[in-house]
């Protein structure tokens, strides 16, 4: 493992600049000679003219590649202009990288020397407004540019065609496909930039970069994913929602290598326009949902999910007013419905009634008596107060003699929730103490871990020293939850990417992944196989969920708790969960294998 | 309303219509050039063919609002539906109900499109008993009722707000999707000169 490069800020937390036009045709203006690069570029195209022609309405392109560094482009019959160019080889594929001086557009070409089969990726910036402001139009309402105007953000346009030569034009053409989906890749670039890939949908993937971000938080992207052959693929990505920046490399899956493109402004605006090669370990591959036989080709529309752009950031007193006179637990006792994530949802416990115990956490943490008035309400105090106070409860059994339940703590701002693990097999209690706000938003939430014991009559004595812990051993599973019934109901997997976050992908009715994206997430073992694991869906939608995951029933019992404009509410989780896989990846993150 | 009323496929119903109205024309043109002395009066029988000929048109119309109603439904053009029913007009689509324009736009704008409404139709499909498909036109040509004979997607919404339902929801996705045989009973009126929907009933099997 390198040295890690940590960043005060991860990519969902960076305030990047919302560049104006003029601004980003200035940053981009170093793109007419070429990208960078840190080894020599191909010079296979030299002297070479290329006439490609494309389908769909898409442009037909002919190039002179004058030098290795410099070609002559006219579109579509137009007049020529010159631009810098690189080039990459990859086996028999070439991958060309171009802009169009003067303009914020450009092309990148991966052009199949054998075959003749081109896929053409037209990019430029400055394009989201107009999407935006058409989307809007078709949906009869304003558009929205709460976030700005994201012209640094690159857009892409994707063409499959072929290079005209001798004997007739080839009929094939490469596809988009799912022949990647489930594919995890480590690579190391030419340039030393070290990152973990995870291919875990047909449109979305993510990544951790361990270079460039330290590798704390893994973060998604719209991605495209093109077959050349069974073995060669085309992957391309858009940071959207950070910095915009565009990826686009061809993958070899015979020789783990790959030849890539970076192209936009980094988080100091400044502009990245470099070719790369690079050498990948394969870290895994999970399963994949789609039937025998779909192969993602026809995979419609890659959508983008915006949470930065579509969060609703409260201020402080909207969000006092719902966390002091809007906070729901459970119904208010009526209990939680089967809606949102507890359509799978556990017997509930109620044989609590009338018990009393008291979770005793260390270093300081809180100290709670507690008296179940019956299978809904109890009365909780800190130890040593006098004052008890009522609340609704659920409480579940995840595993045996594992109960897990959770409360609302006092009607303060900001307000916080328990949720409490008791192990009547030993005695030990961990306790995530959720409250509301963020350093960075009032309408997020914060999980706080305590562990320690309890004691309660007839529980075991509890040990001196051990205690649940934290835990890595999640590090790399991907595990399906079925959150609702039906066909095809609601389910994601989630990827548990390092100790400290993971991502969640949604299937599309078809089976295949859809949309993704990511937040920090902790893992605490509580027994062999049994798990609390906890998230905050940051700059998305606020929320603190925490499951207990128990690995041999396959199925959850955990709380959500999120506050916005409805109010405050504390719910249940429970799921039934399969598992899609393991990525080997602990030695990549400086983790014991 | 019992002048002129078909049975016969969808297939024929819907497709052979302008195959219909193209022997409807040739036949025109034939019966002007050998029309025997004895029969009925030149103007009867210009009478009757544009009576035909306008059967047909209406027809062609009412297939075409039809369609268009199934397509804009089935790629969720929520917001151009309304368009095509009457002031007055009132659906019933699997208990999902409203009466007068305005409410039908709020029907497909809002309960359609932020699956608000508990059931949703998605789809529609010509099924086996399409053979059994009607369209009537009163004498007058300007009131029509039809029934169609299909197969449905019904579809319940994702219940919830949370994340994954959120992002599932922007995929287009339901909680469940199911095909379910019944029939559409339609019924139009023609407002100047344009055809309307001024009913549309769906009933299961």
């Amino acid at each position: 493992m390198s040295t890690r490069n940590y960043k005060p800020l991860q990519m969902h937390r960076i305030p990047y600049t919302d560049l104006t036009e003029e601004q980003v045709t200035q940053a981009l203006r170093p793109t007419a000679s070429g990208p960078a690069s840190r080894y020599p570029l191909s010079n296979v195209l030299a002297g070479k003219r290329l006439k490609i022609v494309t389908d769909a309405g898409g442009p037909t392109l002919e190039y002179h590649f004058r030098t290795g560094r410099e070609l002559e482009l006219s579109e579509n019959g137009g007049k020529r202009v010159k631009a810098g160019y690189g080039a990459l080889e990859s086996r028999n594929l070439v991958l060309v990288s171009h802009m169009i001086p003067g303009t914020q557009r450009g092309y990148k070409l991966v052009v199949d020397q054998h075959s003749r089969l081109a896929t053409v990726f037209e990019v430029y910036f400055s394009g989201y407004a107009e999407q935006e402001i058409a989307a809007a139009k078709a949906a009869n309402r304003e558009p929205q540019f709460k976030n700005g105007r994201r012209n640094r953000e690159a857009q892409r346009r994707i063409w499959f065609g072929y290079v005209e030569g001798d004997g007739p034009a080839p009929t094939a053409r490469h596809t988009f496909t799912n022949r990647m989906e489930g594919k995890g890749i480590y690579w190391r670039q030419d340039n030393d930039i070290e990152i973990l890939e995870f291919y875990l949908s047909i449109l979305y993937s993510n990544f951790i970069e361990l270079t460039r971000f330290g590798g704390e938080m893994t973060v998604c992207a719209p991605s495209d994913y093109i077959m050349v052959s069974d073995h060669q693929f085309i992957y391309s990505r858009i940071e959207c929602e950070f910095s915009g920046t565009y990826t686009l490399q061809i993958v070899d899956l015979f020789d783990m290598t790959q030849a890539g493109v970076r192209l936009g402004l980094n988080e100091k605006d400044e502009l990245e326009y470099y070719m790369y090669t690079g050498q990948g370990e394969l870290t895994g591959q999970i399963a994949t949902f789609e039937v025998f036989g779909n192969n993602g080709e026809t995979r419609g529309p890659r959508r983008v999910y915006r949470p930065i752009e579509t969060f609703d950031v409260m201020t402080d007193d909207e969000v006092k007013e719902q966390v002091l006179n809007h906070a729901h637990a459970f119904g208010d006792g009526k209990g939680s419905g089967a809606a949102g994530m507890g359509g799978y949802k556990s017997e509930r416990i109620t044989h609590f009634a009338g018990k009393k115990l008291t979770v005793r956490m260390d270093n300081g943490g809180p100290v709670i008596d507690y008296e179940f008035v019956d299978g809904g309400k109890l009365k909780w105090r800190y130890e040593g107060d006098s004052h008890w106070r009522e609340a609704w409860y659920e409480m579940y059994e995840p595993d045996d003699k594992l109960y897990f339940f959770a409360h609302l703590l006092d009607a303060e701002f900001p307000r916080s929730c328990a949720m409490v693990a008791i192990d009547l097999k030993n005695g030990l209690s961990t306790v995530v103490k959720g409250t509301t706000g963020t350093p960075f938003r009032n309408n997020e939430t914060t999980p706080t871990y305590y562990f320690g014991v309890f004691e309660m009559e007839g529980a075991p004595t509890p040990p001196t020293y051990l205690r649940h812990g934290w835990t890595d051993e999640m590090v790399g599973e991907a595990v399906t939850w079925n959150y609702q019934p039906g066909n095809p109901g609601l389910t994601s997997m989630h990827f548990y990417a390092t100790p400290t976050t993971y991502s969640w992908i949604i299937f599309q009715p078809d089976g295949s992944g859809g949309m993704q994206w990511s937040s920090p997430g902790w893992y605490s073992k509580l027994r062999d196989g049994v798990y609390i694991m906890a998230w905050v869906e940051e700059a998305c939608n606020g929320t603190l969920g925490v499951i207990c995951f128990n690995k041999r029933t396959m199925h959850d019992a955990g709380f959500g708790y999120h506050v916005g404009r409805n109010g405050l509410s504390l719910s249940v989780v429970g799921a039934r969960a399969r598992h899609a896989g393991k990525f080997d990846i602990k030695k990549y993150i400086g983790l014991k294998g | 309303m019992t002048a002129h009323t078909t049975q016969r496929s969808r297939r024929a119903f819907f497709l052979q219509g302008g195959a219909v109205l193209g022997a409807g024309v040739a036949s025109t043109v034939g019966a002007a050039a050998l029309t025997p002395a004895n029969a009925k009066a030149p103007d009867e029988h210009s009478k009757n063919l544009q009576q035909q000929l306008n059967d047909f048109a209406n027809r062609e119309a009412i297939r075409q609002l039809h369609l268009t109603f199934t397509s804009r439904l089935e790629h969720q053009a929520y917001e151009h539906l309304p368009d095509l029913f009457d002031e007055h007009a009132h659906v019933q689509l699997s208990g999902v109900a409203a009466a007068g324009k305005p409410a039908i736009a709020r029907l497909f704008a809002e309960q359609y499109r932020n699956q608000q409404a508990p059931v949703m139709h998605g789809a529609y499909r010509p099924n086996a008993l399409q053979q059994n498909d009607a369209l009537t036109l009163n004498e007058s040509g300007s009131h029509a009722s039809a029934t169609y004979h299909v197969d449905v997607q019904v579809n319940t919404p994702l219940q919830g707000d949370c994340t994954a339902a959120q992002m599932a929801r922007l995929q287009g996705q339901m909680a469940d999707c199911r095909w379910e045989s019944g029939r559409l009973e339609a019924s139009y009126v023609k407002t100047r000169g344009e055809w309307k929907i001024a009913s549309l009933r769906y009933l299961p099997s």
